[in-house]
């Protein structure tokens, strides 16, 4: 039996990001757990927003939808898949990563982690001026 | 149950170029136990637009479409 290491660690050579934003992580290390949120209402409007008021989250549904259920009492027991890992190498190697945007919960992790539950939720509306819709 | 066993050998990448890491996603140099990613998009379709379209003819054999109402006229 060839040797194993307990985990890998991981070497990069130049990390280039131009923009992170709506809360998106970069993280160099190891983590536990992370778990982003986030809920966005994107507006595009015929008014200016000091004219046209506010915009509520409690006016659209999709913002307290619940999230989709998996239904699998074996593999909620543990009793589906029992995963071993060998690793022959201890390191993962990449010379140059470049990215251009990071955005809406997503993450950009250089190292190891136990669980990541990220949630997006974004509503897109336009609102018009009042005028421009014929209404018979 | 079944008993999967992974063999991770060397592993070594020269360049990675990205144009975005969006909506939920992610991008990992490393292992991971659990991942899970939701995410929930809602957008008008483009048909709510007021103002001027663009000039599509009508389709071909729009007259014998079934189930539709007629375009032209």
């Amino acid at each position: 039996m060839e040797e194993s290491y307990p985990i890998r660690v991981s070497q990069i050579g130049l990390v280039s990001v131009v923009d992170v934003s709506i809360g998106a992580i970069i993280q160099f290390g190891d983590r536990a757990e992370g778990s982003p949120k986030l809920n966005a209402l994107a507006v595009q409007r015929a008014v200016d927003h000091t004219k046209a008021g506010s915009v509520y989250f409690e006016s659209y549904p999709i913002f307290d939808r619940p999230l989709p259920k998996l239904i699998d009492p074996v593999a909620d027991a543990g009793e589906d898949v029992r995963i071993k890992r060998v690793n022959h190498c201890p390191r993962i190697n990449v010379g140059c990563i470049s990215v251009v945007g990071v955005g809406s919960t997503s993450s950009l992790l250089a190292g190891n982690a136990m669980r990541t539950i990220a949630e997006s939720r974004i509503k897109h509306i336009r609102q018009y001026e009042k005028t421009l819709i014929p209404i018979t | 149950m079944v008993n999967f066993t992974v063999h991770n050998c060397g592993l070594t990448v020269g360049n990675i170029e990205i144009l975005g890491v969006s909506a939920a996603s992610m991008l990992q140099i490393g292992d991971s136990d659990y991942v899970t990613l939701y995410s929930m998009f809602d957008t008008p379709p483009e048909s709510v637009i007021v103002g001027p379209i663009a000039p599509l003819p009508t389709p071909e054999g729009e007259e014998e479409a079934v189930g539709e109402s007629p375009m032209a006229g």
